[in-house]
C-alpha cells in the first residue's frame, strides 16, 4: 500500500466538499432549530432522554433498523424494502468500509474529510495484503447492492406496477434534480474506480471492467474526468438535498430520539410538526392507502402532498387538504416513517381563527348528575353505559346492547337516557379543543357522581376520547366489543354459534388504528359465526367514509369510498358485515347488498 | 311486417301502464301488459283514497282495469333479459316466453324509500313507526297492531327525500299533500288526537292542495312545525319520543306521541335501470330513467322505439302520470306512422 500523491489532494475533491459543507451547515442549523422550537417541558424531556443508556441503546436500534435496514417497508413490499435497504445499507457500509481503509492503511490523512470517498484514487496497490484485497472485495460487493437497488428504483419510477405500487408521487423539479444526481453518483463511481483499478486495485467489478476498458480505451485520460463526474454528482446531490424529498435521510436521524422520547405535534409548522414533515420521503405509499384516493382528484389530498404543501407554504392548499381528510389515520398506519397525517391536520386546524366560538361552560350538569347518582341507588361500582348522540341515532346498537348488558346479569345504568352532552371527541377533530375540554370536564362530573367502577361505550369515537383525553381515575373505560367478549370469555355471555353463517368484521377507525383494539371484536363475531376476513383488514383497514374527520367532503364525494369499502369487505362473500361503530354501520347501510350489524346486534341475536 | 299490428311491451301494469293500454288498442295496436306483481294497479291499488277529491283509490284502479280487459296481460312475470332486435326489442319472461314487440313502454314506476334506512327514525325497531303505506293499508283493512286509539301522532315529511345523505336528492313531490291529507284523515279517525306535521318546505302546489293545508291548519288544529326531526326514541310505555328543532322559533321540540308515520320518498325502481341498460337506455343522475328532453319529449328515450310514462323518470302525480300515458301512447301511434 502507498500513496500516488505525496500532498495528498487533488482539485476534483472541491466540489464533494462544497456539498459536504453545505449540507453539514444546513441540518446542524435546521436541528438547532427544531430543538429551540420544541415547548419548553419538551425540549427537556427529550435532551435528558438523549443522555439516557436505556433511550441512548433504543435510539441507536431504531436508527438502525428504520433508517439504514427499513424493516418496516420490508414488512410491507419486499421489492420496496430491498431497493432501500441496498441504497442505504450499501452506502453506508461503503462510507463506513472508506474509514476502515484510511484508518488501517493511511491513519495519517484521516482528517481528510475526502480521503474515504476518494480513497481509490490517492492510492495505489492495495490488494496485495490479505486485508487490502478483502476491503476491495467488500467495497465492490456493496457497491454492487448499490447498483441493483438503483436498477430496481429506475424500474419503478417508470413501471411502479412492477413493485407493487399503482400509484406513486409526481415528482417536483428538486425531487427530479436529486433523483437523477443520486441515480448517477454509483454508476459514476464504479467507473471512475474501473479506470483506476490497474493502479490502485480493485476486486471482482472493478479488476473486470478496467479490464474491459483497457482493450478499447489504450489510455488513462479518462480516468480524472470522471472522478471529477463523480464529485461532481455527489456536489449536486449535496446540495439540493435540503430542497428535496432526500431530507428525510437526516431528518429521520432526529425524529426516531424524539418520537421515542414520546414528544407529541404542538403546532402544524413548528418543532417535531416540522420534523415530520421533512422526514417524508415522498415515496407516495399513502397515496394507495388513503380512502379518498378512489377519487382520482383526491389523490392530491394525500399525507404526502400535504406535507410538500407544508415545506413550500402554500397556505390556501394546506387548508383545504388539512379539512378534506377523514382523519382515519391510515397514512400513518402503512407510512415507514410514521408521519402521522391527522395530527397534522389537526395542529392546523386548531391554529383557525373562528368568528364564533361558542362556549358549553354555562351547560348546568347537575340534573344529568343527580339522575345518575339516583340510578345508581345509593351503591357504587357497576356499568354506567355512555350510549353517546351516533348510538341514540342507531337505536338498534342501543337496544342490544341493554339486552346483553341484562342476560348477562351486568348492574349498570344509562349516563344519557334522555339527555346527554357530546364527548368532545367532534370538537377535538374539528380543532376546537377548548370547547372540546369544557364539555369532557362536564362529563367527567356526571361520571364521577355516580360512583361506577365502568365506563362502557358502543361508539368508538366516544371511546377514543374517554380513554385519551378524561382523567377518570378508578373508573374503567371499556368499549362494548371488549366488554361482550369478555362477558362470553367468562361464560356469563352464552352464545349460540351459527356455524352456517359467514361473518366480516369491519375495523372501525377509531377503534382499531385509533385505540389499537382488534382481536377482541373478532374473537366476540368468531363466537357468533364463522369469522371471515375483508381484503385489507387490521390496520390497514379501509374506513366507511362516513368519519367525522372530513370537515368539506360532500355525502357525493364519500360515496365512492363507502363504495369501495364495501367491496373490500365483501370479497370473502360474507353473509353479513359486523362493525363496532354506529356511524360505520349508519353509513354502510345505505349502500350496503347484505346485511349491516353492530357486534352488539349478531351477539344478541345469538344469545 | 307490413300488415301485422305492432306489438307494444308495456312494462308495469300500474296505473301508466293501465292507461296506455288503453290508449293504444283504442288506437288499434297490440299492446302487452307485463306485471311482476300477482295484481294490476301499482302502488295506487295499496292506497286507500286519494287527493284533492278523497275519490277511493279502488275506484280509479278498477275503471281502468275494466278498459283494459281486452289487453293481454300478464301478471306474476318478471324479465329475464331484454335484448335489442333490428327493428324491435325481444323481451325473456320468467315463464320462459320470450316476448318479441316493435315498441317497449316503460311504465315501472317508483319504489317507496325503505324507510328503515334512515334508522335514526326507528322504522322497524320502534313498534309505533309506521310508514306511509302501512297507514294507507290500515286506512284500507283498519287492522293494525300498532294502531290502537292514538293520542298523538306525528308526521315526518321527506323520509329519504331531499337527503343527500341517504342518495336522494330529489322531492318526492306528492308527499307534503299526502301527509296533510294522511293527517286528516287521522284527525277524523282519532278526533281527540293531537296531530304534529315535522317538514322542510310544504310545496302544496297542484289544485286544491293549499285548501287541504289550510283545513287542517285551522279547522283541525294540526301542528305544523317547520324542521327535521333528528332523533326518535322510546319511553318505557313504548310510546315514541321525537327530538326535532323549530326552525321558526329557533328552539329544540320533543314530543312523546303514540304513532310516528314517515313519509317515504319516492326514489328509482332499480328493476327500471336494469332493463334500461340492457337495451342502452339513458339514465340520469338521480337514478330515474332520462327522457330525449325534459320539455318537450319527456315521453320518449334517447332510443328508437323506447318510451316512458308516469313516475320513471321522477315522482308524478295521478293526473300527470294518466296524461303521460296518453303522450306516450299517441307518441308510440306517431313513431310507427313516421316508420309507414
Amino acid at each position: 500500500m502507498r500513496e500516488r500523491f505525496a500532498n495528498g489532494f487533488d482539485p476534483f475533491v472541491i466540489p464533494f466538499l462544497i456539498g459536504m459543507a453545505f449540507v453539514l451547515g444546513y441540518c446542524i442549523v435546521a436541528m438547532f432549530r427544531i430543538i429551540i422550537q420544541l415547548p419548553k417541558a419538551d425540549r427537556k424531556r427529550f435532551l435528558l432522554t438523549l443522555i439516557t443508556p436505556k433511550y441512548i441503546w433504543m435510539n441507536i436500534r431504531d436508527i438502525f433498523l428504520n433508517c439504514l435496514i427499513h424493516v418496516k417497508l420490508w414488512k410491507r413490499n419486499k421489492v420496496l424494502g430491498y431497493m432501500h435497504s441496498s441504497i442505504a445499507f450499501g452506502w453506508f457500509m461503503i462510507i463506513l468500509l472508506g474509514h476502515l481503509e484510511v484508518i488501517l492503511f493511511l491513519p495519517n490523512r484521516i482528517h481528510l474529510f475526502y480521503y474515504p470517498i476518494f480513497f481509490n484514487y490517492f492510492v495505489a496497490e492495495t490488494e496485495s495484503t490479505i486485508q487490502g484485497s478483502l476491503l476491495m472485495f467488500l467495497m465492490d460487493f456493496f457497491l454492487l447492492i448499490i447498483l441493483s437497488g438503483i436498477v430496481l428504483a429506475i424500474i419503478k419510477r417508470f413501471a411502479s406496477r412492477i413493485v407493487g405500487m399503482r400509484r406513486t408521487t409526481r415528482l417536483s423539479l428538486m425531487d427530479q434534480v436529486g433523483l437523477y444526481s443520486l441515480w448517477a453518483i454509483f454508476p459514476l463511481r464504479l467507473l471512475a474506480e474501473s479506470f483506476t483499478a490497474h493502479i490502485s486495485g480493485g476486486s471482482f467489478l472493478t479488476i473486470p471492467a478496467n479490464w474491459v476498458f483497457r482493450q478499447f480505451l489504450g489510455n488513462d485520460l479518462h480516468a480524472l474526468p470522471t472522478w471529477w463526474a463523480y464529485s461532481i454528482a455527489l456536489c449536486v446531490f449535496m446540495c439540493v438535498l435540503p430542497f428535496t424529498r432526500y431530507m428525510h435521510i437526516p431528518a429521520e436521524m432526529l425524529l426516531i430520539p424524539m418520537r421515542n422520547a414520546g414528544i407529541r405535534i404542538r403546532h402544524p409548522r413548528k418543532g417535531f410538526a416540522l420534523l415530520e414533515v421533512y422526514s417524508c420521503p415522498a415515496c407516495g405509499v399513502c397515496i394507495d392507502a388513503c380512502p379518498m384516493s378512489v377519487r382520482k382528484v383526491n389523490c392530491k389530498d394525500t399525507t404526502v402532498y400535504l406535507n410538500r404543501m407544508l415545506r413550500r407554504g402554500n397556505e390556501r392548499r394546506i387548508e383545504e387538504i388539512s379539512d378534506k381528510c377523514l382523519l382515519c389515520g391510515k397514512c400513518t398506519a402503512v407510512c415507514q416513517v410514521g408521519v402521522q397525517g391527522p395530527e397534522l391536520r389537526i395542529a392546523q386546524r386548531e391554529r383557525r381563527a373562528y368568528a364564533l366560538s361558542p362556549s358549553y361552560s354555562a351547560i348546568n350538569v347537575r340534573p344529568l348528575a343527580s339522575a345518575v347518582v339516583h340510578g345508581a341507588g345509593g351503591e357504587s361500582g357497576g356499568v354506567l353505559y355512555f350510549a353517546g348522540c351516533m348510538t341514540h341515532l342507531t337505536p338498534s346498537i342501543r337496544r342490544a346492547t341493554a339486552s346483553l348488558l341484562d342476560k348477562a346479569g351486568v348492574r349498570w345504568q344509562m349516563m344519557d337516557p334522555e339527555n346527554g352532552l357530546c364527548c368532545g371527541r367532534p370538537l377535538m377533530m374539528a380543532g376546537r379543543t377548548e370547547q372540546a375540554r369544557e364539555l369532557i370536564a362536564k362529563n367527567a362530573e356526571i361520571i364521577r357522581a355516580s360512583g361506577c367502577d365502568t365506563l362502557l361505550l358502543s361508539c368508538p369515537i366516544c371511546y377514543k376520547v374517554f380513554l385519551e383525553e378524561y382523567k377518570l381515575e378508578g373508573v374503567r373505560v371499556v368499549h362494548h366489543s371488549v366488554f361482550f367478549e369478555e362477558l362470553i370469555a367468562g361464560g356469563q355471555l352464552q352464545v349460540r354459534r351459527d356455524d352456517g353463517l359467514k361473518l366480516v368484521f369491519h375495523d372501525p377507525c377509531e377503534l382499531g388504528r385509533g385505540c389499537g383494539i382488534y382481536e377482541e371484536p373478532r374473537r366476540a363475531v368468531a363466537a357468533a359465526g364463522e369469522l371471515v376476513e375483508a381484503g385489507k383488514h387490521h390496520a390497514e383497514a379501509i374506513c366507511c367514509g362516513g368519519s367525522l374527520g372530513s370537515l368539506t367532503l360532500s355525502y357525493d364525494q364519500r360515496r365512492p369510498m363507502t363504495r369501495n369499502a364495501l367491496e373490500n369487505l365483501t370479497v370473502a362473500n360474507p353473509d353479513q358485515i359486523v362493525t363496532a361503530c354506529p356511524l360505520c354501520l349508519a353509513t354502510f347501510v345505505r349502500q350496503a347488498d347484505r346485511p349491516v350489524r353492530d357486534i352488539a346486534e349478531v351477539l344478541d341475536a345469538h344469545c | 311486417m307490413v300488415n301485422r299490428t305492432p306489438v307494444i311491451a308495456i312494462i308495469g301494469a300500474g296505473i301508466a301502464g293501465l292507461e296506455a293500454a288503453r290508449q293504444l288498442s283504442a288506437l288499434g295496436y297490440e299492446p302487452v301488459l307485463i306485471e311482476k306483481a300477482p295484481v294490476t294497479g301499482g302502488h295506487v291499488a295499496e292506497w286507500n283514497r286519494l287527493f284533492p277529491d278523497m275519490s277511493p283509490a279502488a275506484d280509479l284502479v278498477q275503471s281502468l282495469e275494466a278498459a283494459t280487459a281486452k289487453v293481454r296481460t300478464m301478471t306474476g312475470t318478471e324479465i329475464a333479459s331484454i335484448n335489442r332486435l333490428k327493428d324491435g326489442y325481444s323481451l325473456v319472461l320468467s315463464d320462459g316466453n320470450i316476448l318479441v314487440c316493435q315498441a317497449v313502454l316503460f311504465a315501472t314506476g317508483f319504489h317507496l324509500f325503505d324507510a328503515s334506512k334512515k334508522e335514526e327514525y326507528g322504522y322497524g325497531i320502534y313498534d309505533r313507526v309506521i310508514t306511509n303505506r302501512d297507514l294507507e293499508q290500515w286506512f284500507n283493512t283498519r287492522q293494525d297492531e300498532r294502531i290502537r286509539h292514538p293520542k298523538a301522532v306525528g308526521f315526518v315529511h321527506c323520509v329519504g327525500s331531499r337527503d343527500v345523505k341517504a342518495g336522494n336528492t330529489q322531492c318526492s313531490k306528492v308527499c307534503c299533500i299526502t301527509a296533510i291529507k294522511e293527517a286528516i284523515e287521522v284527525k277524523e279517525a282519532f278526533p281527540d288526537a293531537e296531530v304534529y306535521c315535522f317538514y322542510m318546505d310544504l310545496r302544496l302546489y297542484g289544485k286544491k292542495y293549499e285548501d287541504f293545508y289550510i283545513r287542517a291548519q285551522r279547522d283541525l288544529g294540526i301542528h305544523f312545525i317547520r324542521g327535521r326531526v333528528s332523533e326518535v326514541g322510546e319511553d318505557i310505555d313504548g310510546r315514541v319520543v321525537v327530538k326535532a328543532e323549530d326552525t321558526l322559533s329557533g328552539k329544540p321540540v320533543k314530543v312523546t306521541l303514540d304513532l310516528l308515520v314517515l313519509m317515504s320518498g319516492i326514489v328509482c325502481n332499480p328493476d327500471a335501470q336494469s332493463y334500461a341498460q340492457q337495451i342502452g337506455v339513458a339514465i340520469d343522475d338521480d337514478g330515474f330513467l332520462k327522457s330525449r328532453n325534459n320539455l318537450g319529449s319527456i315521453v320518449e328515450s334517447s332510443r328508437p322505439g323506447v318510451f316512458f310514462a308516469g313516475a320513471c323518470t321522477g315522482a308524478k302525480t295521478i293526473p300527470e302520470t294518466l296524461a303521460e300515458a296518453r303522450s306516450a301512447a299517441l307518441a308510440i301511434h306517431h313513431y310507427f306512422n313516421n316508420r309507414g
